[in-house]
C-alpha cells in the first residue's frame, strides 16, 4: 500500500515537472515560432506575386512590405491576394490564390499566382509540406516551381486544368513531374486543379 | 554491480571514475557503437541521412537527448519505483525531445521543416531508451553523461558519414554546394532514395566490423 502511494506520488511529480518544463518552453518559443510562420507566409506571397523587395529583409521588414503592397480581396467564394505595383514601376499587376490538399505524408499548402488575365501562371510556391525529403519534397525546389511560369491554367481546347507528368510532348498546361515522386505529383496536380476550377468558375 | 565501486566521489587518481569514463566513451563510440555494432536506431539513420546538414542536426539532437535523459534517469535512479521505471524514462526522454523540437522550430525553422516528424520520433529511438535502461539506471550521473555523449557521438558520426556519401553521390553536392560537376558526374538518384540508405548503412556496418575485428570469444 505504501509502495503504491509512493509510486503514484512519484508519477504525479515527474509528470507535473515535465509538463511545466514543456509549457515554459512552448511559451518562451511561441512568439518566435509564430513570427517564423507569419514571415514565411508573407515571404511566400511576396515571392509568388513577384513583389520586389530587398534581398536581405528581416521578418519585420517583410511584413511591412507585405502590408504596403498586397491587398486581400474577395472574388465570389475565392480569397485572392492582389499586388498593385506603384504607377512608376514597370512590373504588372498579379493575383495569388491559395490552395491546399492532402500530400503523401501530410497536408500540402501553397499559393498560385496568375497574371492580370487570370489565365497565365506567374509563379507557384509551397509553404507547408511534409513530403519525402529529396523526392516529393523537391516540389519546393526552384527547378520544379519555375516550370510553371508562363504556363496556362487552361489547355488548348479551353478546359481548365494543369498536368504534371513525365517529360514527353508539350502542351501549354503541362509541366514535368519529379521522378521518384509520382504520388506527390499526382496529389499536387489534383489540388491545383481544384483551385484552378474555382478560379475559372469565378472568372466566368 | 555495487555502486560503491563506481561512485565518482571516491575516484581513483587517474581519469574519470578510475578510468571508467574513458572506457565508457570507447564503448559507446567504438566497441559497442549503437548503430554499427548494436544496429539500433536505424530507422532515423535511414530516413534523414539524404543530406549532410540534416544528419548533423539529427546527430546533435540525439546527443542532447541522450545526455539529458541519461543524467536525469541516473539522478533519479534510487528514487524511481522499479515498476514504473520505463514509463518514467519515456516521460523524461519525451520531454527532452520536445524541448529540442520546440527550439528547432523557433530558431532553425528551415531545418525543422526539413526533418519534419523525425525529430519527434527520437522519443521512440531504441538507443536513448536502451542507454537509460541499461546504463543510467545503474551508474552515477557523471558516468551516465559520458555514456550519453559517447553513444550520441557514435550515432552522430555514423549518420554524418552516411549523410556525406548520400548527398555527394545522390546530388553531387555537400552542404548544398556543388562539388562533383554536372559535366562528368551524373547524380545517382538511388542514393537519395531509401535503397541508397540501406546500401550505405550496410556497407558502412560491414567496413566498421571488418576494421574492428571479431568480438573476443566470437568464432570467425
Amino acid at each position: 500500500m505504501k509502495d503504491s502511494v509512493y509510486t503514484l506520488c512519484y508519477a504525479g511529480v515527474l509528470g507535473t515537472v515535465c509538463a511545466l518544463l514543456l509549457t515554459a518552453a512552448a511559451r518562451f518559443t511561441e512568439p518566435y515560432q509564430d513570427a517564423n510562420a507569419e514571415a514565411e507566409k508573407n515571404h511566400n506571397i511576396l515571392n509568388v506575386l513577384q513583389v520586389p523587395y530587398p534581398p536581405k529583409s528581416s521578418s519585420q521588414q517583410l511584413v511591412k512590405i507585405f502590408k504596403e503592397n498586397v491587398r486581400l480581396e474577395q472574388l465570389g467564394e475565392l480569397k485572392i491576394y492582389r499586388y498593385v505595383p506603384p504607377k512608376d514601376s514597370d512590373s504588372s499587376e498579379t493575383v495569388a490564390v491559395d490552395f491546399e490538399g492532402p500530400g503523401l505524408w501530410g497536408p500540402v499548402k501553397g499559393f498560385l499566382a496568375l497574371g492580370q488575365d487570370m489565365r497565365t501562371i506567374v509563379g507557384i510556391t509551397f509553404y507547408e509540406q511534409e513530403e519525402t525529403p529529396g523526392l516529393g519534397g523537391e516540389i519546393v525546389s526552384s527547378w520544379f516551381r519555375e516550370q510553371f511560369v508562363g504556363k496556362s491554367i487552361i489547355d488548348e481546347a479551353g478546359n481548365p486544368g494543369i498536368i504534371i507528368s513525365k517529360s514527353d510532348g508539350s502542351a501549354p498546361n503541362k509541366v514535368d513531374a519529379i521522378s521518384g515522386a509520382t504520388m506527390t505529383c499526382d496529389k499536387v496536380q489534383a489540388m491545383l486543379n481544384e483551385a484552378i476550377k474555382s478560379i475559372v468558375e469565378e472568372k466566368q | 554491480m555495487a555502486d560503491k565501486q563506481l561512485a565518482c566521489m571516491t575516484c581513483q587518481p587517474k581519469g574519470l571514475c578510475g578510468g571508467r569514463g574513458l572506457l565508457t566513451l570507447k564503448e559507446g563510440t567504438w566497441a559497442n557503437n549503437p548503430l554499427a555494432i548494436q544496429v539500433l536506431g536505424i530507422c532515423s539513420a535511414l530516413a534523414v541521412t539524404n543530406r549532410l546538414e540534416n544528419s548533423l542536426v539529427m546527430g546533435g539532437a540525439l546527443i542532447f537527448v541522450c545526455v539529458g535523459s541519461n543524467l536525469l534517469v541516473s539522478l533519479l535512479r534510487k528514487r524511481t519505483p522499479h515498476r514504473i521505471r520505463m514509463i518514467a524514462e519515456v516521460a523524461i526522454i519525451a520531454t527532452f525531445v520536445i524541448l529540442f523540437d520546440q527550439f528547432l522550430r523557433a530558431f532553425y525553422w528551415d531545418m525543422s521543416k526539413q526533418l519534419g516528424p523525425y525529430v519527434g520520433l527520437i522519443i521512440t529511438n531504441c538507443i536513448v531508451m536502451g542507454r537509460a535502461e541499461a546504463f543510467a539506471l545503474r551508474n552515477p550521473p557523471i558516468l551516465s553523461i559520458v555514456d550519453g555523449v559517447a553513444n550520441g557521438l557514435g550515432y552522430a558520426v555514423i549518420l554524418a558519414i552516411i549523410g556525406l556519401f548520400r548527398e555527394l553521390l545522390g546530388t553531387g553536392e555537400i552542404f548544398g554546394y556543388k562539388v562533383l560537376s554536372g559535366q562528368w558526374y551524373t547524380p545517382n538518384q538511388l542514393m537519395i532514395l531509401a535503397p541508397g540508405a540501406f546500401f550505405a548503412l550496410g556497407i558502412l556496418i560491414g567496413i566498421f566490423n571488418a576494421v574492428k575485428g571479431p568480438e573476443p570469444g566470437e568464432k570467425k
